[in-house]
């Protein structure tokens, strides 16, 4: 497909966690907790608000729509500041260092003084109500082989509750994450192609990466596309967690936009239009549909549009599966309802063939006409049926300016309208931060870190681009810093890790600070190289390292071996040890290392060896 | 040039360029709101501006709530005084302002329209830190007007800070026939998880109540479920900045009520309706002094002028003994109170006790440090033997016996 031609402009938005000591506004650690150790929860509504401009959000006016408890879950780690009890603490400064260090490496400008804003946000991801974000830097590029794509902004932000399920009442949110700080990227619309908008993903995670101050693991980097093609509309898609799913869902909704876009065409040529809404209820009262009879018998109503000249067209598919009734049904939903019949479909359902024409009948439809009903309380029945009303008209029109939900399968489905400049407005408890204080150097790149980790560590050139590219590089370069052998780290992180996860070892249990105490023991020779998978496989287990070795006996039975080794050894060499002395170590430690038969630390030997053998002389 | 505020801007900065409306700066920066909502400061030496338009901030204007009085419905007074229960943001400036009128309450928490008629009155503008017992005089008396013109309820919006200290010199100063309701919020309204609406909401149930007491409703948990109605004269706000900062002290609230239902519940005695004639009785005399004794503080700090004393003692009630002949010459009245908050004042158990009572203090029983300081003022005012008043209940300050509650 010919994506110039189509005029395909597509600009993303990254938003990244940081690994920092605390959060953004309070002094909680940035860890995830499991919900069954929260120690309390509390409920709270939402309202909308106006915004300093005197306007109201549309997007945030449509989440309000549905009077919601939102119930909340608290941690002992978690304080007042997230329950929205307390005000917040200033801007966290290694944060804010962090999201400077990526603006650096993007070529951005920083602003002078970066405000804190407060974005409204009452889906009820933020006890607030809005979201803490700021803006830290413009005007950027990045580099891509299709050509440089510009970057306008950067903010630092705080990242939302994490919703863990949903009640009666509303939905539930663990406080556990909120208030992570988040870097967050948006490119311009430069981007011209499914390929280009991949690759420019691809190399702002690098970027971010390279910091090595960043989460890692699923959920903890987010990217948003905007996609829109020349007659088309901005299409905001949220949430894809997948680098490799963005080429699809660029293509899912260039092909989206086209069909609407032909949809337009057809409609205007047939002089389509949206006729009233009426209550067919009377059409269906012995009606055999168990979706329709179950919402009457509950005292409900059916409502239907009817869409002068749209018939066929309802049932068009405009992405894989997905039609424009499926569109009609979004909204409907939104407003509480299950879903939409069409005439494109019917009859089916057990709706029958007289009931389709007593329903044309009833609303006056002609053969070229469509006819969308919704079956549920009179309310919600007659305030879906008015959105789908509102679909079909901007069907009229061709592709609506919307934020929609990036599914794994590359299809997307309708969130809420494009969020405006009326939802943002000041943060008044936090001061505006100067930034002319902070001392940013540009960080090290992914590939000038694995040429590094080649050359002064002694990788090879395979292994130190895994580990620089990889998860676990911030914590092979603390592991390094603190002495540890290089090639016992990168093949700890990039072979161990691989081979446990290989085995069903649950190995996102295990933490930095695992991995760290595990070399730390190597190191001290606490325990032998050896013993390391055995150490992680029970800190997979929710052991710490020092508990696993205790468990396991590793480091004294390691030792103990090895001495009784170097015991027999030194027994059958009495003469050469009195010969030689201290100048037979060399030859006494191949004839250990050989009865070992390679199953110990090679450091090790020589630290018992040299012992035993002291006390030999 | 140079812009003023609200001005639509072109800025250049080096290479990059800006358009945004300039906002209000706390400093020398040029702070501007950009078209994504931002605001973002700039050094203005480092910039160039160019004014594209002048003053085009707040063109949108909140819609106005038009409202129709309801003959089924009560009617009740909207007192406001200021605090952040029906702030809203200025929409040229970004600065919280309160806002007073009953519209404008009725705009900010819509829910309020089906509960009651409504009618506004403005006494006075100003953060409740910077409330005198004038101002506790001109509210009691507006209250009072408006209970005399007919209001079924009062809700009064007050700021947290010293409602308890306003809430008790009405208490002492009104006999009020109807509720006598005051509100506030924690959090202010501009913002989506305000308590205003649920404090709001419960306060008006509550001034369409039988209870006719001077009371304080605010959230009695972190949750968005029910609001405590707590007695002027012993409420106490005990948190900074959470939801439910305030408590009864030393009794459980005298009732709370459900957002969700709107129902009113009341635990235990209370004035009912139409049980007393209105009346007010507003005199003060605010030459008060509340002197909190900490270990080490000099009693110079008494200052012998003032017409009243409440001392704030430690544990059952005392101070250092250095201090019991500058309290035996004190003219007026001395009132023990106790720092401990909660519990009864005793000087009858240790010797430095028994001194000051021979020195002539006063017992304010379980009486609020506080509570005690503005009942003063009233009774200097009002009563022919205010010492006497100090140690008897006139309105619900002390409890007849001390009943273990929790």
């Amino acid at each position: 497909m010919d994506y110039s031609d189509l005029g395909l402009m597509v600009g993303l938005e990254i938003h990244q966690q940081l690994d920092t000591a605390t959060k953004l506004f309070c002094n909680c650690p940035t860890e995830l907790r499991e919900e069954e150790d929260s120690s309390h929860e509390f409920q709270r509504y939402l309202h909308p608000t106006y915004s300093e401009l005197g306007e109201v959000d549309q997007a945030a006016l449509e989440e309000s729509r549905a009077d919601r408890l939102f119930t909340y879950l608290g941690y002992d780690s978690t304080c007042l500041v997230e329950e929205d009890e307390e005000p917040p603490q200033p801007v966290d400064r290694e944060a804010l260092q962090t999201a400077l260090t990526v603006a650096e490496a993007l070529d951005m400008s920083r602003v002078d003084e970066a405000h804190v804003m407060r974005k409204i946000v009452i889906d009820g991801s933020n006890t607030t109500g809005f979201q803490r974000t700021a803006m830290v830097a413009y005007d950027g590029r990045l580099d891509t082989s299709d050509g440089p794509v510009r970057v306008d902004a950067l903010a630092l932000e705080e990242e939302s509750a994490r919703r863990v399920g949903e009640r009666d009442a509303g939905p539930v949110f663990s406080l556990d994450r909120l208030g992570i700080p988040l870097v967050e990227i948006g490119t311009a619309p430069d981007i011209r192609s499914p390929e280009q908008a991949q690759e420019a993903a691809e190399k702002l995670g690098t970027v971010l990466r390279s910091t090595g101050k960043v989460k890692r693991g699923l959920g903890t980097i987010r990217q948003d596309l905007n996609v829109s093609i020349e007659d088309g509309a901005r299409v905001e898609m949220k949430g894809v967690q997948d680098l490799a799913g963005i080429s699809d869902l660029v293509e899912n909704e260039v092909e989206r936009q086209r069909k609407l876009l032909e949809i337009r065409s057809e409609l205007q040529s047939r002089d389509a239009e949206v006729g009233g809404v009426h209550d067919v209820t009377e059409v269906f009262e012995d009606t055999e549909s168990g979706v329709i009879s179950g919402a009457l018998s509950d005292g409900g109503a059916v409502y239907a549009v009817h869409l002068r000249g749209f018939d066929g067209v309802v049932g068009r598919e405009i992405q894989p599966d997905r039609r424009l009734g499926t569109e009609f049904s979004d909204r409907a939903q939104k407003r509480g309802a299950g879903g939409v019949f069409h005439t494109d479909e019917l009859p089916a359902y057990g709706v029958t063939e007289d009931e389709v024409e007593a329903l044309r009948s009833a609303v006056d439809a002609a053969a070229e006409d469509a006819v969308c009903i919704v079956a549920d309380t009179p309310d919600v029945a007659e305030s879906a049926i008015e959105a789908v009303g509102e679909r079909a008209e901007e069907a009229l029109e061709g592709v609506p300016e919307e934020t929609r939900d990036a599914h794994e399968d590359g299809t997307s489905s309708y969130l809420r309208p494009l969020p405006g400049a009326a939802r943002m407005y000041p943060e008044t408890d936090v001061y505006p931060v100067d930034l002319h204080d902070f001392d940013v150097q540009e960080p090290t790149m992914l590939d000038e870190r694995a040429d590094r980790y080649a050359e002064e560590h002694g990788l090879d050139e395979d292994l130190a681009r895994q580990v620089a590219f990889g998860e676990q590089m911030p914590v092979y370069e603390e592991a390094v810093d603190r002495g540890v052998d290089p090639g016992l780290a990168a093949t700890t992180l990039e072979g161990t890790l691989v081979e446990l996860r290989r085995d069903d070892v649950d190995t996102s249990a295990i933490s930095d600070n695992d991995l760290l105490e595990t070399f730390d023991l190597v190191l001290e020779d606490e325990v032998a190289k050896e013993a390391v998978p055995e150490i992680l496989r029970k800190a997979a287990d929710g052991a710490t390292p020092q508990e696993a070795v205790e468990e396991a006996d590793l480091g004294s039975a390691a030792r103990e071996a090895v001495g009784g080794v170097v015991e027999d050894v030194l027994d059958d060499k009495e003469e050469m040890v009195e010969e030689q002395g201290m100048e037979a170590f060399s030859a006494l430690m191949g004839v250990v290392m050989g009865e070992m038969r390679g199953k110990a630390d090679g450091e090790l030997v020589s630290d018992v060896l040299r012992e035993k053998l002291q006390e030999r002389m | 040039m140079t812009a003023g505020e609200g001005d639509r801007v072109h800025v250049q900065c080096e290479e990059s360029e800006f358009e945004g409306i300039v906002m209000p700066s706390a400093d020398d920066s040029l702070v501007l709101k950009l078209e994504s909502g931002y605001n973002v400061g700039f050094d203005p030496g480092d910039v160039e501006v160019e004014t594209l338009e002048e003053d085009v901030g707040g063109e949108g204007e909140p819609p106005v709530v038009e409202r129709e009085q309801d003959s089924d419905l009560p009617d009740v007074s909207l007192i406001s005084t200021g605090g952040t229960i029906a702030s809203t943001v200025d929409y040229r400036t970004g600065a919280v302002t309160a806002q007073f009128t009953a519209d404008d309450v009725l705009q900010a928490v819509p829910e309020l329209g089906e509960q009651a008629n409504y009618r506004g009155r403005v006494v006075t503008n100003i953060l409740s830190e910077n409330m005198t017992p004038g101002h506790w005089q001109e509210i009691a008396r507006a209250v009072y007007e408006e209970i005399e013109e007919g209001a079924d309820g009062v809700v009064v919006m007050h700021g947290t800070d010293t409602m308890a200290y306003t809430a008790s010199g009405l208490a002492f100063m009104l006999d009020t026939p109807v509720p006598v309701v005051f509100v506030g919020s924690q959090r202010s309204a501009d913002r989506p998880s305000s308590d205003n609406v649920v404090n709001a909401v419960c306060a008006v149930e509550a001034a369409k109540s039988d209870v006719a007491e001077v009371m304080i409703c605010m959230h009695r948990s972190r949750n968005d479920d029910e609001c405590s109605l707590h007695r002027a004269t012993r409420a106490r706000k005990n948190h900074t900045s959470r939801r439910d900062a305030f408590e009864t002290v030393g009794a459980e609230p005298l009732g709370r009520v459900d957002y969700e239902s709107r129902e009113v519940s009341v635990k235990g005695s209370h004035v009912e309706r139409g049980e007393q004639e209105l009346s007010v009785d507003d005199d003060l005399i605010p030459a008060v002094q509340h002197v909190k004794f900490t270990p080490g503080k000099d009693v110079d700090i008494v200052d012998s002028s003032a017409e009243g004393l409440v001392l704030e003692g430690t544990g059952l009630g005392h101070v250092n003994s250095d201090w019991i002949e500058t309290v035996a010459e004190f003219e007026g009245p001395v009132v023990m109170t106790s720092q401990c908050l909660e519990g009864r004042v005793c000087d009858r158990v240790y010797d430095v006790g028994r001194d000051l009572l021979e020195a002539g203090v006063v017992e304010a029983e379980d009486t609020l440090p506080e509570t005690a300081y503005v009942k003063l003022m009233w009774a200097l005012a009002n009563c022919d033997d205010p010492e006497a008043a100090m140690g008897r209940d006139v309105a619900g300050e002390i409890t007849e016996s001390s009943r273990p509650w929790t």
